[in-house]
């Protein structure tokens, strides 16, 4: 009968092009980060010093701090409006069906061009808030302006998740509640929230994850500036290399990205008990 | 679902795919050139690129070979970057001069011109001479100007000018007092760009030549980054300090960017007074403001003077010429050679630079200059090249990239109030 | 089941459904004004007059070659990411062989991979296979970072499927070629539409990989040429939001026609 199942080859084609294109880069940027390479000529082994020189590198410290400031304030803002309208979009009242499908308008833009189109509302001479705050030239405010952009790109497809998740909560649950006399805030607590404990995580790592490594939207918008102020890892990493070209250094800023990527996933998934993401989807 | 109506679109999309993968192999630009031939690269610009493929056509006409690349601003420096170091080198590039290319130079990427120049006297003497200095590293001539001269200039609107009964600035104070009628009329006194730092970077680059000589530079880009220490930078900074805390800029620089032609369209729709700016400024407005270039309300004079200040007010700073080098491990070195020192100089070339509105490094244009597509203009920059004690490359060309990227960031922060003058220059020092 | 109205749910929802609509409605009016209008007037003002210059000047332009790079970029991505992984998928299910196994983990473990972390060694690899500034420089690293998502959602999908099935396929004598086309293909094929649209919807929108691997024009693809017309067209910010707008009408036609796949494409993996 084992001759009728498919041979281990039919898995090569895959395996093979993740391994050159995917995980080989990884090993790559790990070798890359112990070598001075300014991209002319070829990469020389130098030692520790790139990371003895991060250690030491306040600006990286700084965006390493962006970053989780970034990404905090991106899941409080996002999380609580998302969960709030996808259970909310759940309902089967017709209006709900089409107000959520303007809600997920967003969705169909790209990163690119909601970046685009928010510069240019907040253009402070000639957008749409002229005389307002300036989003995005004031160095206190900027970061919060990219997590505004980054919410209204995001939070659409978040509600999705939930919306989802919500429908699939057993009516029964919702109808002994209401024999209970259970109040709807009350249902809200005690029903919809454990139940959607897996997609909240799901969700949440989802959001830790995607701000951690937010690129375009900041680069469109404000380059990392005014000054330094929206200045995050990723873009530290990208201006060191390709505008410094100091490709070994912005190796190893890459390795950090990796490792604070892993380790965030891995926390939130042991501090759920949230073991495997693959036993909980199901093509939906 | 049958089986089959599965299967065909999967075919179909398989070869969709195979199809486009070879034909993205296929475009994916000219391949190795022959031995003999010249690959010749340059930054992207859709009126100076027909002027460059030209010369090449008539280099061809005569006997040589040679093909033309052009890339955007910051892919370009990329890909030389990239390329400098593989066999698939340019035999010419096109570079800034200065620190940029000085760069090539120590890693002995970059052949050595002064000798062929020195055999083609009539070739090196049509080039202004302080222009060709803009290659020239350690007594040697490393590149042959290509392109026009872009000094940075001070534009400003003659009618807000006029409104408000002044005129333009030629010293500093002059400069002061303007800011603060200007803001009492509810105009930005001067237009900033300053999402991109390079911008800001003028400012920094004037005042310090004006207050303290050109040398100050040079000593910091020769002898490395301690030069900052010089006491005259604090202070030319500190005066810079006072043009921002003044609110000469206005308050919403931080967001306005010059690609997206924030600044330059503040000038232009009366909201702004002046705006610090390379030569390409004039056609940048005549392409997005058309009206207000031709109804005379721009204008432009020099960065004004700084009162007992070191530096000549005739200096300039900006991009001094744009300049071909040739690679030093290039097949075809011989070719190069001859191409720079034939077809750079030429009467065609150099016209057809002037119809295009460009202000070619050549000695004796005055005449042809007449003939510009705006000739007061083109005339006013060809004459204060001429007259300059010194004209500085921009810092950020002028220093390796790490540096300069370094430095751009620093004054960014500067320029918000984040970092004072001390602590700028503290910072800049210790790379 | 009847409830009443819940109206302070449905306040918040009309709160929110003004913030979603503000900027795209502010996206299509402006792209709809005059460049002189523009800058003359508030956003907030009823235009004089509509006007559609701005897409005339938009398609006159680069905008063909940039969509139709991107729909190169897009379907060959597409192309490769089901070519490969449908097979592969099979086999994970089907075989139990400990490499094949340990193979899939690995692949996971790339869920967690930021793409970013690794551009580096992408460029430097592209470089030297001199693939630079070609459009199979983009497609190459994109697809492989599909496909941990695709594989998931398809081996998911094919261990739904009963082994009885399998079994009876090899009662019939069939091999495992013919068990792929006859059975795998046909009973994986809502899990394949989302594969095709997650990854489409990721190349489409891809903006690192083509930022830092091509440069020049005739390889540049629409999220980098969109990003460019901010230089190209400086204040005419009319103009850049109608380049912006036809980016978006692709993608939106799909919504219309399909939207219940691409729904299920952009949460592929992540559902439930």
């Amino acid at each position: 009968m084992s001759s009728q199942r498919p041979s281990a080859w039919y898995a090569v084609p895959a395996f093979g092009f993740f391994a050159l294109f995917a995980a080989l880069p990884m090993l790559l940027v790990i070798y890359l980060s112990f070598t001075a390479w300014d991209s002319l000529g070829t990469p020389q082994l130098n030692g520790g010093e790139n990371w003895a020189r991060l250690l030491d590198d306040a600006e990286a410290r700084a965006s390493v701090w962006r970053t989780l400031v970034l990404m905090v304030v991106s899941w409080l803002v996002q999380t609580p409006i998302a969960l709030l309208i996808g259970v909310w979009a759940a309902g089967k009242q017709r209006s709900r069906a089409v107000l959520s499908s303007i809600f997920f308008l967003p969705l169909l833009l790209s990163t690119t061009a909601i970046a685009l189109l928010w510069n240019a509302l907040m253009e402070p001479n000639f957008g749409a808030f002229v005389g307002g705050p300036l989003f995005l030239g004031d160095p206190d405010i900027a970061l919060y302006t990219v997590v505004l952009v980054i919410s209204w790109q995001f939070i659409p497809f978040h509600t999705l998740l939930y919306q989802g998740a919500a429908r699939a909560v057993p009516p029964s649950l919702y109808e002994a509640a209401t024999i209970d006399g259970a109040s709807r805030v009350g249902k809200f607590r005690h029903i919809t929230l454990p139940q959607l404990r897996y997609t909240i995580v799901t969700s949440s790592v989802l959001m830790l994850v995607g701000s951690l490594t937010t690129f375009d939207t900041v680069l469109i918008l404000t380059g990392g500036g005014p000054g330094t102020a929206t200045r995050i890892l990723p873009l530290h990493m990208y201006i060191t290399g390709f505008k410094g070209f100091e490709m070994g250094y912005a190796s190893a800023i890459a390795v950090v990205l990796v490792v604070l990527g892993t380790a965030l996933s891995l926390a939130v998934m042991r501090w759920s008990g949230f073991r495997s993401m693959s036993s909980q989807q199901e093509g939906s | 679902m049958s089986r089959r109506s599965w299967v065909r679109p999967l075919l179909a999309m398989g070869l969709v795919a195979v199809t486009a993968v070879v034909s993205a192999c296929g475009t994916s630009g000219p391949g190795e050139s022959n031995a003999g031939s010249l690959k010749i690269w340059a930054l992207e610009d859709p009126v100076l690129n027909k002027i460059e493929q030209k010369s090449i056509d008539s280099f061809k006409a005569s006997g040589g070979n040679a093909s033309l690349e052009t890339f955007g601003n910051d892919p370009y420096k990329q890909r030389l970057r990239v390329a400098m170091g593989s066999p698939q080198a340019p035999d010419l590039f096109f570079n800034w001069g200065g620190g940029n290319l000085k760069e090539y130079v120590d890693a002995g990427k970059v052949a050595d011109l002064t000798s062929v120049l020195e055999e083609n006297k009539a070739a090196k003497d049509a080039f202004i001479p302080s222009v060709l200095d803009g290659a020239k590293l350690d007594g040697k001539y490393y590149g042959v100007p290509m392109r026009g001269m872009q000094p940075v200039l001070l534009f400003f609107n003659k009618k807000v000018f006029k409104d408000a009964g002044v005129e333009p600035p030629t010293t500093w104070d002059q400069l002061l007092t303007l800011v603060d009628t200007f803001k009492a009329k509810n105009i930005t006194p001067i237009a900033l760009a300053g999402s991109q730092a390079w911008t800001e970077l003028m400012w920094a680059e004037y005042v310090l030549d004006r207050f303290a000589g050109h040398e100050v530079f040079k000593n910091i880009r020769d002898n490395g980054p301690a030069g900052w220490k010089d006491p005259a930078v604090v202070q030319a900074m500190a005066k810079l300090k006072e043009l921002i805390d003044r609110g000469g800029f206005g308050q919403s620089f931080a967001s306005v960017a010059y690609d997206a032609g924030g600044a330059s369209t503040l000038l232009a729709q009366d909201k702004a007074a002046m705006h610090l700016m390379g030569t390409w400024e004039y056609t940048n407005q005549l392409d997005q403001s058309p009206d207000f270039v031709k109804q005379g309300n721009l204008g432009w004079v020099a960065f004004p003077s700084i009162p007992g200040g070191k530096g000549d007010p005739s200096n300039l700073v900006g991009n001094v010429s744009n300049f071909y080098s040739a690679t030093a491990d290039s097949k075809s070195l011989d070719a190069a050679k001859k191409f720079v020192t034939t077809t750079l100089h030429e009467d065609s070339y150099v016209d057809a630079l002037i119809e295009a509105g460009d202000v070619p490094p050549v000695v004796g244009a005055e005449e042809k200059l007449k003939k510009s597509p705006n000739p007061e203009y083109a005339s006013f920059i060809y004459e204060l090249v001429l007259d300059t004690k010194n004209f500085q490359l921009s810092w950020d060309q002028d220093l390796p990239a790490d540096d300069a990227t370094f430095m751009l960031t620093q004054l960014q922060e500067f320029f918000l109030g984040k970092v004072s003058p001390q602590q700028f220059v503290d910072a800049v020092a210790a790379r | 089941m009847k409830s009443r109205p819940n109206w302070p749910a449905g306040l918040f929802a009309l709160v929110w459904l003004a913030i979603v609509v503000g900027p795209l409605l502010y996206l299509v009016t402006v792209s709809l004004r005059s460049r002189a209008e523009y800058l003359g007037k508030s956003a907030w003002e009823i235009p004089d007059a509509l006007t559609l210059d701005n897409y005339v000047t938009v398609l006159t332009g680069n905008f063909s070659q940039y969509l139709l790079n991107n729909v190169i970029v897009t379907v060959a991505t597409v192309a490769i990411v089901v070519l490969v992984t449908v097979p592969a998928a099979y086999a994970v299910v089907r075989n139990t062989s400990p490499f094949l196994q340990r193979g899939f983990t690995l692949l996971l473990m790339g869920l967690a991979i930021p793409a970013q972390a690794t551009i580096i060694p992408v460029y430097l690899m592209i470089t030297r296979m001199r693939l630079y500034d070609t459009l199979t420089a983009v497609i190459l690293p994109t697809a492989a970072f599909a496909l941990p998502v695709a594989m998931l959602v398809l081996v998911n999908s094919l261990r739904d499927v009963p082994r009885e099935l399998y079994e009876a396929q090899a009662i019939d004598g069939a091999g495992p070629l013919r068990v792929l086309v006859s059975l795998v293909l046909p009973l994986a094929r809502p899990a394949i539409m989302t594969v095709v649209v997650y990854t489409a919807l990721n190349a489409w929108n891809g903006f690192l990989f083509p930022l830092v691997l091509t440069q020049s024009e005739s390889s540049r693809v629409l999220t980098l040429g969109l990003w460019d017309y901010q230089g190209q067209f400086g204040t005419n910010v009319p103009a850049l939001l109608a380049a912006v707008t036809l980016s978006v009408l692709p993608i939106f036609a799909v919504y219309l026609i399909g939207r219940r796949f691409l729904l299920s494409g952009l949460t592929a993996g992540f559902g439930k």
